[in-house]
Parts: C-alpha cells; sequence; structure tokens
C-alpha cells in the first residue's frame, strides 16, 4: 500500500477530486494547509496596514491506496494539478506497512 | 427454584407479546399519546409484579415506597426511554434490610427489557436541596405512587416534599434556566437543524418538559401545588407530534436514538408520520420537515417566553428598569437586557411598533416577551402604511447596527413577512444536503447575526473584517440584499439566484425603492456566489484573477459590502464552514482587490463610443442633446466614473458641463440621509482640489469621501460627500446658496480662502483626536503607466485635504485623479500624480514626504 500526500493550489482542487473519482478513488482526507516552498511572500499594504503574505494557503490531499493504484493517481494529480507556475505543490509517496479498519478490525488492503 | 427464575420466563413472554401489540398498533395508526400511556402501563404492571416477588406487600416492605419519576412519572414512557424509579426509605435500617431485594427487582427489570435507572433515598435524605443534583429534584416534581406504603407515601408527598421544594423554589428556576441555556447552547440555540435531536434540541420534547416544570416552580412560588399543568392547544399538537416521531425514532432505531436523520425525515413523510388518517399531509420530506419546525417553535416559544415571564432575577433598582427613550406615547425601557414598554403607555400604531423595533436594532437589545406582544398587537391593529412609508421605516431598522435583533422578533411575530411575502418562500425551508446545517430562514437570519457581532468579533476569523463592517456605507442594502439572497431556493426555478432577483423585482416595485437601491441590492445578490467561487477555485495570486474579479465589483464600496455578504454567508452555514483559512483568503481576496481597484483607475479610460448602451440610457436622462455631445463629454473619463455614478447622475452632470464657460463653476448640492453631496465641474486649473477642499473645510463640512476625475478636454469632475457637523444647511436652508456662491467666488479668485479657514481650523485644531493614527506615506510608480501614485494614511482631521491639496499644487502636482475616503477617524487617500505629464522624479518625491512629514 501507498500514502499519497498531494500539496497542491486551492483553485485546483475540484478539478483533483473530480479527476480522481473518474479514475475510482472516491476516498482522500483533505486539509487546507498554509505553508512556502520556492513560492516565497510578500509584503503588501492594504487601506494602510502592511501585511506579509508569506504563508500561502494551499490544499492537502492524503490518501492511502493499493500499489497498483498508486501509478494512476500521482499521474491524475500531475496532469490536474499543473498550471505550470511557481507554487503548483508537490506529491509525495511513501510506503504504508499495515491498515486496520477500527469499527471490525480488518487489516490490509480490505481496510482502505 | 428462586423467585427470579420462576418470574422472568413467564413475564418475558407476556412483556414480548404485549410490546409487539403496542409497537403494531403505533405503526397502523401513529397515535403517539396511546403508544406511551399503553408502554407505561405494561411496565407499571411488570414493575409491580417483579416487586411483589421480591417484597410481598405486608411487613416485609414495611417503610418503603416506589415513585414513578420524570416522563414515566407523567403517565408516559417511549419505547426504549429509561424507567426512572426512587425507592424511598422510612430510615437508614430499612434501606439497609431493603437493598438486597431492590437489587434483584432491578436486575429482573432489566432482564425484561426495561432500561431501570433507579436511586433510593430515606426521607431525612428527601428533606434536603442536592445542589449538585438538580435534575434529580426537577424529576421529582413529576412524581408518581407505584407501590408499597401509602401512608408514608401520603406524608412524603404532603409534607416532606411540598416542604423542601417550597425551600428549593429559586434554586430550581434558576437551575432550570441554566440548564436551558447550556442545552441549547449545545445546539447552537436554534431549532433549525437539519438533522434535530427531536428530546434534546432546541424546541425539542424537553423543551415542553422543562417548560412545565418552570409552570410547576411557579405555583410552588404562589403558595400552590405542583401538579397538573395543562399545555394550550399549540403546545398540545406540538407535543403530540413531536412524541409520534420520537416513538417512530425509538421503533426504528432500536434505542433511544433520538436523532431525525434525512433518512428517517424521508420514511416519516412517506407515512404521513403525525397527522391524523383523512388529514392531506405532506409526502415530501422538506415539507414535512417545515411542519416538524412549526411545532418546534411552538415548543421552544412556550419554554422561553415562560422563563422570561418568571425570571425574577434580583437587580437593583437601578439596572432592572431604566427609562432609554420616549417614542410617540410609549415610554421604552430596560428590564434585565431587554427592551419592554410600560402599559400605562401601550403601543398604538405600526410607527410605535417600528420606533420600538428600531430601538431595538440600535441598542442590540432584544425586545421582552410583552413588549413583543405588543409589537404584534399594535401591528395586527395598524393601517398598513404605503409601501414608501413602509421601506423608510424599515430602512432604519437595516441600516442600525444590530438589524438582526430586531429581525428575530419580526420573523417571529410573522412581520417580516408581511413586509417581505417572499420571504415566506424560504420559512423553515430544508436544503437537503450535507453542507447545510440549517433551514433557509435561519441560515438567512445567521447570516445577520454574524455581521452585527463583527462590532466585537469573537474570534479571530472576523477580526480582518471588523473595520469592514463598521465603516460599511448603505449597510440598508447589504442586509436587505441578505434577506432575499436565497428566498430563490424556495421557488421552482432550479437556479435560485434568479427567484431570488424576481423577489427583489416584486419587493422592490411594492416598497418603491430608489432604482439605485434596487440596481445595488440586485447586484449583491446577482453575484452573491462569486466571491466565494473566486476564493476556492481561481488563483487570487494571480493577477488576472484580481483584475476580473475587480471588473466585476467596479467600485471598492460594492467590493466591501460583497465581501461582507460573502463572509456572512459562508458564516452561517454550518459553525465550522468558515474556517480561519478561508476567512484570511476571503480577506486576501479583498485586500488585492482594493488595492487593484484603487490603483489602476486610471489604466482603463472610457472611449464613449464603445459604450453604445450606456450611451442610450444618458440620452434618454438628458433629453435635447445629441448624442455626439455625450460622446464628447464623457471621453477620456477613468471608466470608474461610470461605476460610481448612475446614468441620470451623469445626465445631470453633462447638463452642468453644458452650462461651463472659462472661468466659471458649476455645482449642483444634493442632500443624502446623513451627509450631502457636492458636485462640482469646472475647468482644469492650478489649486483647484485644494481650494474646494479648503472651502467645505472653512465652512465646518467633514469630508468622508471625494472623487476628482477629468476628462479629455480638461473639464474637472469632483465629487464630494460631507458631513455637516454643525448642520448649519439644515437649519439654515438659504446657507446652501451662500456655499455655493463661496465656490464660485472663491475658486474664481473673487474672494480669498484664507479668513474663511482661519477661524475655523483655529477652533478645530484645539481639540484633541479620540484614537492616534499613525501617519504612512507610500509612494508607488508600477502600478499606473503615466502617473505616480501616492497614498497617504493620517489622521483625520479639519482641513487636511485641502492642505495636502496645497502642498501638492505649491510643489507643482498635477491631480490627475483622486480617491478620498475616511474610515472612522483615519483618513484614507491616494491621488494620481504627474508632473508636466509625466511621472513624479525620485527627487520631488522626497520633497513631497518631507513636507509632509513636517505638516501632517
Amino acid at each position: 500500500m501507498k500514502k499519497i500526500e498531494a500539496i497542491i493550489q486551492p483553485s485546483r482542487f475540484d478539478s483533483v477530486k473530480d479527476a480522481l473519482r473518474e479514475i475510482g478513488v472516491e476516498g482522500m482526507t483533505v486539509i487546507e494547509v498554509r505553508g512556502h516552498g520556492r513560492q516565497k511572500g510578500h509584503t503588501e499594504t492594504y487601506r494602510g496596514r502592511e501585511y506579509t503574505v508569506d504563508l500561502l494557503p494551499k490544499v492537502k490531499l492524503e490518501m492511502v491506496l493499493p500499489d497498483r493504484l498508486a501509478e494512476s493517481v500521482v499521474e491524475t494529480i500531475l496532469k490536474t494539478a499543473k498550471t505550470g507556475k511557481i507554487g503548483d505543490g508537490k506529491i509525495f509517496i511513501s510506503t504504508v506497512n499495515e491498515a486496520i479498519r477500527i469499527r471490525n478490525d480488518e487489516r490490509g488492503e480490505g481496510a482502505l | 427454584m428462586t423467585e427470579r427464575s420462576r418470574l422472568l420466563p413467564v413475564l418475558t413472554a407476556e412483556c414480548e407479546e404485549r410490546r409487539n401489540r403496542i409497537r403494531s398498533a403505533f405503526q397502523s395508526d401513529g397515535k403517539a399519546g396511546e403508544t406511551l400511556r399503553a408502554l407505561c402501563a405494561l411496565a407499571d404492571a411488570t414493575a409491580l409484579r417483579v416487586l411483589e416477588g421480591f417484597l410481598p406487600p405486608g411487613p416485609a416492605s414495611s417503610g418503603l415506597c416506589l415513585l414513578a419519576l420524570g416522563g414515566y412519572g407523567r403517565g408516559v414512557l417511549f419505547p426504549f426511554s429509561d424507567l426512572d424509579l426512587l425507592f424511598v426509605f422510612a430510615n437508614a435500617d430499612a434501606e439497609a434490610r431493603l437493598r438486597p431485594a431492590i437489587s434483584d427487582f432491578s436486575r429482573t427489570l432489566w432482564d425484561l427489557g426495561f432500561r431501570v435507572s433507579s436511586a433510593g433515598r430515606t426521607i431525612e435524605e428527601c428533606k434536603r436541596i442536592e445542589e449538585d443534583n438538580a435534575e434529580f429534584h426537577l424529576a421529582l416534581l413529576d412524581r408518581r405512587f407505584l407501590a408499597g406504603d401509602q401512608e408514608f407515601f401520603q406524608r412524603l408527598n404532603e409534607h416532606v416534599l411540598p416542604a423542601s421544594e417550597n425551600r428549593a423554589r429559586e434554586f430550581l428556576f434558576m437551575q432550570l434556566k441554566s440548564l436551558t441555556q447550556e442545552r441549547h447552547a449545545r445546539y447552537g440555540d436554534t431549532i433549525f437543524h437539519l438533522e434535530p435531536n427531536v428530546k434534546e434540541a432546541p424546541g425539542g420534547l424537553r423543551d415542553l418538559h422543562a417548560a412545565t416544570w418552570v409552570e410547576q416552580v411557579v405555583r410552588l412560588r404562589n403558595g400552590g401545588g405542583n401538579r397538573e399543568s395543562t399545555p394550550g392547544e399549540a403546545s398540545g399538537t406540538a407535543e403530540e407530534f413531536l412524541s409520534a416521531v420520537r416513538c417512530f425514532l425509538h421503533y426504528r432505531n432500536g434505542r433511544n436514538d433520538n436523532a431525525l436523520s434525512y433518512e428517517l425525515q424521508a420514511v416519516a413523510a412517506e407515512r404521513s408520520l403525525g397527522w391524523a388518517e383523512g388529514e392531506a399531509a405532506p409526502r415530501e420530506a422538506a415539507d414535512w420537515m417545515r411542519v416538524y419546525f412549526r411545532h418546534a417553535r411552538t415548543l421552544n416559544r412556550r419554554l422561553l417566553d415562560s422563563l422570561e415571564e418568571h425570571d425574577n432575577t434580583r437587580l437593583s433598582l437601578g439596572k432592572r428598569i431604566a427609562a432609554l427613550a420616549t417614542r410617540g406615547r410609549s415610554l421604552i425601557l430596560a428590564r434585565a437586557g431587554r427592551l419592554e414598554i410600560t402599559s400605562e403607555f401601550p403601543l398604538r400604531t405600526r410607527e410605535d411598533a417600528f420606533s420600538l423595533l428600531n430601538e431595538a436594532a440600535r441598542r442590540g437589545m432584544p425586545l421582552g416577551r410583552e413588549a413583543e406582544r405588543s409589537v404584534g398587537i399594535a401591528w395586527k391593529a395598524g393601517v398598513s402604511g404605503n409601501g414608501a412609508k413602509t421601506w423608510q421605516q424599515f430602512r432604519e431598522i437595516l441600516g442600525a447596527p444590530y438589524p438582526a435583533v430586531a429581525l428575530r422578533s419580526m420573523h417571529r411575530l410573522g412581520l417580516l413577512a408581511d413586509i417581505l411575502p417572499e420571504f415566506r418562500s424560504i420559512d423553515s425551508l430544508v436544503i437537503r444536503d450535507f453542507y447545510h446545517r440549517y433551514t433557509v430562514d435561519e441560515h438567512t437570519l445567521r447570516t445577520i447575526e454574524h455581521l452585527q457581532e463583527l462590532a466585537q468579533p469573537r474570534d479571530e476569523r472576523g477580526a480582518h473584517f471588523t473595520d469592514l463592517w463598521k465603516s460599511v456605507e448603505r449597510r440598508e442594502l447589504l442586509i436587505l440584499a441578505l434577506l432575499l439572497h436565497d428566498v430563490g431556493k424556495g421557488m421552482p426555478d432550479p437556479n435560485h439566484v434568479t427567484g431570488s432577483l424576481e423577489a427583489l423585482d416584486a419587493a422592490a416595485a411594492r416598497l418603491h425603492l430608489e432604482p439605485d437601491e434596487k440596481e445595488e441590492t440586485g447586484f449583491l445578490i446577482g453575484h452573491h456566489l462569486d466571491m466565494s467561487a473566486t476564493l476556492l477555485r481561481r488563483d487570487i495570486f494571480d493577477p488576472e484573477t484580481i483584475t476580473a474579479f475587480g471588473n466585476t465589483v467596479a467600485t471598492p464600496e460594492r467590493l466591501g459590502r460583497l465581501c461582507l455578504l460573502t463572509y456572512a454567508d459562508i458564516h452561517a452555514v454550518n459553525p465550522e464552514a468558515l474556517t480561519p483559512w478561508k476567512a484570511e483568503m476571503l480577506w486576501q481576496l479583498l485586500a488585492a482587490t482594493s488595492n487593484h481597484l484603487s490603483r489602476s483607475v486610471d489604466r482603463d479610460r472610457l472611449h464613449a463610443v464603445r459604450e453604445a448602451a450606456f450611451l442610450d440610457e444618458v440620452l434618454r436622462c438628458s433629453g435635447g442633446t445629441t448624442r455626439a455631445e455625450i460622446e464628447a463629454f464623457l471621453e477620456g473619463f477613468p471608466r470608474r466614473y461610470l461605476a460610481v455614478h448612475t446614468a441620470a447622475e451623469i445626465a445631470t452632470h453633462f447638463a452642468l458641463a453644458k452650462k461651463l464657460t472659462a472661468g466659471s463653476v458649476q455645482t449642483e448640492l444634493k442632500p443624502a440621509r446623513h451627509t450631502y453631496t457636492l458636485t462640482l465641474l469646472a475647468q482644469d486649473r492650478p489649486r483647484l482640489f485644494a481650494t474646494i477642499a479648503g472651502v467645505l473645510a472653512g465652512w465646518g463640512m467633514n469630508i468622508i469621501k471625494a472623487d476628482a476625475f477629468a476628462n479629455a478636454a480638461g473639464v474637472v469632475l469632483d465629487t464630494f460627500q460631507f458631513g455637516d457637523l454643525h448642520r448649519t444647511l439644515e437649519l439654515n436652508p438659504s446657507e446652501s446658496e451662500r456655499l455655493r456662491l463661496s465656490f464660485a467666488e472663491i475658486i474664481s479668485g473673487k474672494a480669498p480662502l484664507e479668513p474663511l479657514l482661519k477661524s475655523r481650523l483655529h477652533a478645530a485644531q484645539e481639540r484633541a483626536p479620540k484614537v492616534a493614527v499613525p501617519t504612512r506615506i507610500r509612494f508607488d510608480d508600477d502600478s499606473s503607466s503615466r502617473c505616480t501614485l501616492l497614498e497617504i494614511l493620517t489622521q483625520d482631521r479639519p482641513g487636511l485635504l485641502h492642505e495636502i491639496g496645497s502642498v501638492l499644487a505649491q510643489l507643482g502636482c498635477n491631480i490627475e485623479v483622486a480617491l478620498i475616503d475616511t474610515e472612522g477617524q483615519k483618513a484614507i487617500d491616494v491621488f494620481y500624480l504627474t508632473q508636466n505629464g509625466a511621472k513624479l522624479s525620485p527627487e520631488l518625491q522626497h520633497r513631497i514626504a518631507t513636507e509632509f512629514w513636517g505638516r501632517i
């Protein structure tokens, strides 16, 4: 099993979610996050108030999948979340040793 | 063979058989009352037989009596409710002797499927008030004798318990009040949940029980007994309906689960649950839920009225009753945080009703029960005024700092739907999705409550929007837009925005809204989803997104209103919908768009020939002129000029421009509700802006906003919105003409400005500012291709704008565009400047800054 964490632009979230649903991925955890990588912040003023936009809003998707689905999910996210600009986000893939459904103790891929 | 093993097989079969019969009867006729009484009778009979098995009547059970409490005490028992029992012992010895048998009794009832919740007290203990267990005392108010020593019970019931209850009556009342507040708060203080808990939520059966307890406690206060509370007819129907629903839920869920889920709402509606046979019942879940909410509202109201009516909270005299104001014949009082009126001066007319509601909206103080009732009576008795008059009065409420306080009362009394019949379409309307927590009318009122809370935001989410709410212009139109923004959800058109706009058409015609009021409200309704769609589905850090969104809203005033509407609309969907993350994104979109609007004014100039539709409209308003003349007048104005003025206003400006001759000045002075608007046209000349600002300051006028634009022909059009602090113009109508004359003479150089300014500013400078605002000066050479932008933020004070304009004129700067705004004590000014047709040099910028630092 693989865990995929994707940090994407909020504006791409609906498209990514729809594209993932089309390839059969229904379940995911969505977290509203703030952060920055190379897309550095900047200082702005609004009616005389100065503020720094250093942590930009992003959406983080987390999903654990059977190995066979991982590659197509990554491709789908890459294709749908890409705008070609700095700040499009990142995808992290890691291996998951075990999954357990709390309700009935079911283990492995069946618990996903 | 033990008694237990003898009783269990026989009673298990009997209980099962009787329970099945009761259940079948409920499923066929849906009559809750009979079901609950039958279940209670089954519990009574079973309890008695089991008790006799372990404690036969006679010496063995002397010194004991068994009472039923709570709902079971009232003679009703839901299928999976607890069986609340109390064993009362004559003394501690009796308790020790009888405990083992009672334990067997309870276990056996458990095994027979009864959820026994039993307690034991000696008679001495019954004399004490358990301050940490108010629920027990309240349940005891509904006591019923089941078994045991009759004489013992009589002593308990007629002497011991009444004495302790009498001592505890104030404690019980206060506990009831706080328990109710805590319970209601757990459910967001609203009955309108999309999946309500029919027992515990506001409007649930617990409200009815609590209201009955309040009435019992009050009878104790008044020296009467604690029994026999009779519900009113509406409460009785509501009780029967909600009881049927709770019974149905218990049977469907197989446990004491009182949550009315979506799925079960559909099943209940399909079965016409709560309706007598032959009645035309709604089969759609949403319609059925509307009926549910109406009944819930009845029960909730009964409890709240009861609590308020009998609340004897002891306040000092000064705090308890304070005369606030007189309105017409009525004297308005504040009593325990609510508005009341005296019976000597009742409300008589709709004007009186509006006055009291307006007072509530102004002070943020809800109406007391009697005051609300009086408003309802005065409204019904009063003659309905014409639409324009109604709007005039309603607008006052909508524009007040706490409109929702009055709107809540108006909704409860049906007044809101009288003024806006369109609102009826969303009364108790359920939106069956998993996102919206509340019914549409509740969502709508909550949006307005979230806005008024911005005056003192409860958490970080609102902090950015506080100033915006305090300074928002035309607040009444924002609130009207919120009242109507979702009424389309109760209409047949699948696009609710279309329905809501149709509702506005009808409301605007009936209430005689001014065309610009309707247009502004229509804009907010028509675009009420745009800002949230932009922040969630577009990249708000992309300048193109900001430009496109900026073009949609066109003016900072509209942007502010749309932003507040969006904040409130997201916030009122459910308590978690507006995350700090979304609030931050919304604020950043506001800031970026606001900056875009103030920094891009000269990018987009009008070329009148491209504005065919708008030109037609101006032409229609002008009359007797040619299209070419209007085209020539409009050519070269920033596009923002069209955004901030209506076609009729532009036609007026055009008429003024036609009268303009070399050296002359044309002015128009229009009073608004609390301010005046001065429009002034003149051929461009040095120091023009500074002089106009100086004349206004010299007359003691407080400039709130100003725009200065110029067209390609060099005609300057300045608009100043100002407040008349000393009411000079209002109290002396002839002064308006003198002010206009003053402009003409001073601008044309026939009279000096200085003497006028000197005396006025000298007096004003002695007053210290209420809030210190630090000065910020910023130059921006990037936003405009032709001009340097100067942004000044500083402490507002009389004569400030004249002083800034004078410095700029003195240093040879030409003001191409000026955008002047104030926010409380803060002046926020943006100038588009050139010198000899080019941007300002860095040296000149430095000189301007140095000059300003020296003066402001």
